[in-house]
């Protein structure tokens, strides 16, 4: 029985590795900030920082790269967890206040989500192709730049440095009467950043970009879709609720096979699994097989076409075979189901 | 209309857009970080080479929290938009005795550096570690206004500092490695003995290079 939301198990742990860094500050505890967070030697450096200081200084720090190897290892076994789960970004701007968005703008947004998922339609790209946008684009910019100038530029506006700079600079101010310019500076930048691209995640974030591409290896905890309890295989009901609930990221659970590399940007956040009104979205460790069968595909477009007669199906095979997993569930979960299929219902003729 | 149709990239016109305008901004800001000018800055042992040290530092801030007499802190945007976050020392605070007392005269900012961008060349002591050195105006020190404060050549550590013939204190620059304890201790500007004018203490820590400037301009002038 799950009582409480990823997302508020997040937000948790996000504040209590804020406050462990705090407690870093006020204390002198040498836990250091997002930069290197760790105890002595054993520490995560921030994979963007050493790269953009290796280039920068051109030169190979051992002690730098071993503790690189080690987040690139943590990386690979748990995948983007780093965005949902340690990140303080998304909480912030969760926060901040929400610019209001021009009708032009909203088209532009409506005219990138389709090309994204047309980009995840198969045959929409190359097969195996690493998903490259404008973050990457950063993400060169950011070590391009370090290179050129000889310091690691995008660690002066990155927004994970501002926000604990900002908190350090706080505690000096009350704990030592320090005042600075940085006091306004700081938040400024950082309000900036993230009210202004509200994408930040998604569209800019260089080190984002970094760990996506290395979480291409990574093989474990990704989400599933348990076929016999989803609406849209189990009853053929045009259900995307997990796809909407994937709005940073926009993963498609139930295509992923229209691009290969899409589950490198899945964070883990579990959003998609607290959608899910039958809870058929699981993390397992290892994935015993392909995510998602071929024919699944096929069963969509059906649904699409035929949502009664395929429902009706269902329900009758549901009656008489495996009923136990409605059962399970109880009255909550039916009206839920029934609030999913209205919504999927005014969302189409929304579209039409 | 955009080209999401491109073969490959499916590169659109807004991440083309979102991408080379965040690779710029990031140029510009590097370029203007810079050449924008920023002011020298004393700076922790092991961190005296400077271009190595702006390379390497991720600001992480763990040299501040290693620091047992907590003399380390985060330089502030005033010091030059370069070295944001870079750690330097305030002698107001404390001092710097090379982690004598804290960790055996191996300085922890040093060993708790992730990135070495703290690092100690060979055969460095505490002596050849030059973290700046002390400036003495004569103008606002007690002892050159007679009234008898000699604390400064008291506590050198290094005997850096000589009383004159009339009790009055002079720096002895060849031998002072800027731990910081003088400017740390002085008194001119505590206790109702203010000076007119006075806006810092009367001995105070400056980086080699804000030094070697000042001189070029006092030579400047008095060719003038």
């Amino acid at each position: 029985m799950r009582r409480f939301k990823a997302t508020h198990v997040r937000t948790l742990i996000i504040l209590l590795v804020a406050l462990v860094i705090m407690v870093g500050y006020v204390a002198r505890l040498d836990v250091g900030n997002l930069s290197t967070l760790g105890y002595g030697i054993i520490s995560a450096i921030c994979p963007l920082g050493f790269l953009e200081t290796t280039l920068a200084g051109k030169s190979f720090i051992l002690r730098a790269l071993v503790s690189f190897v080690l987040v690139i290892a943590l990386v690979i076994v748990l995948g983007r967890v780093l965005c949902a789960w340690i990140c303080p970004v998304p909480l912030i701007q969760r926060w901040l206040p929400k610019r209001k968005k021009k009708a032009r703008e909203q088209m532009e947004d409506r005219r990138a989500d389709l090309a994204l998922s047309e980009d995840r339609q198969p045959g929409g790209r190359r097969r195996g192709a690493a998903r490259l946008d404008s973050r990457h684009w950063v993400l060169g910019g950011s070590l391009l730049s370090a290179a050129v100038f000889g310091f690691p530029v995008f660690c002066l506006i990155c927004p994970v440095g501002l926000t604990f700079a900002t908190l350090l600079v706080l505690f000096r101010l009350f704990g030592y009467g320090e005042t600075t310019l940085t006091l306004l500076v700081f938040p400024a930048i950082l309000i900036l950043e993230l009210v202004v691209f509200r994408k930040w995640c998604s569209k800019i974030c260089p080190l984002g970009a970094l760990v996506s591409l290395v979480a291409g290896l990574n093989r474990f905890f990704r989400p599933k879709i348990n076929d016999s309890k989803c609406l849209v295989t189990s009853r053929g009901i045009d259900c995307s609720l997990c796809h909407e609930a994937c709005a940073r990221e926009g993963i498609d659970l139930r295509r992923p096979l229209a691009s290969k590399t899409a589950l490198n940007d899945c964070t883990k956040c579990r959003d998609c699994a607290d959608a899910c009104p039958t809870k058929a979205i699981i993390f397992p460790l290892l994935a015993s097989r392909p995510t998602a069968p071929k024919e699944m595909v096929e069963v969509r477009a059906t649904a699409a076409t035929g949502v009664a007669e395929t429902t009706e199906a269902a329900e009758a095979a549901e009656r008489t075979g495996r009923a136990s997993t409605t059962e399970r569930t109880g009255t909550a979960s039916t009206t839920e189901t029934t609030e999913a299929t209205s919504t999927t219902e005014t969302s189409k003729s929304e579209e039409s | 209309m955009t080209d999401s149709g491109t073969p490959g990239g499916g590169i659109t016109r807004r991440k083309l857009a979102i991408g080379v305008g965040g690779t710029v901004a990031l140029l510009g800001i590097g370029g203007v970080a810079k050449f924008a000018g920023s002011e020298p800055l004393c700076r922790p042992p092991g961190g005296q080479d400077e271009e190595h040290l702006i390379a390497e530092c991720l600001r992480c801030e763990k040299c501040y929290e290693a620091c047992p007499t907590g003399v380390i802190v985060t330089a502030k945007i005033e010091a030059g938009l370069i070295n944001v976050r870079t750690p330097t020392l305030n002698f107001k605070l404390n001092w710097c005795d090379y982690c004598d007392q804290g960790n055996d005269g191996h300085p922890l900012c040093v060993e708790v550096c992730p990135t070495a961008a703290l690092r100690l060349p060979e055969g460095a002591t505490r002596e050849n570690v030059i973290l700046g050195t002390a400036y003495l105006v004569e103008d606002w020190c007690l002892g050159w206004q007679l009234r008898g404060c000699r604390r400064c050549y008291e506590e050198c550590p290094f005997d850096a500092i000589e009383m004159d013939a009339h009790e009055r204190p002079r720096v002895i620059p060849e031998k002072c490695n800027g731990c910081g304890l003088c400017e740390n201790i002085c008194p001119s500007l505590m206790a109702g003995s203010y000076t007119v004018g006075a806006t810092d203490r009367a001995i105070t820590i400056k980086p080699v290079e804000t030094l070697r400037l000042l001189a070029l301009e006092q030579a400047g002038e008095e060719e003038q």
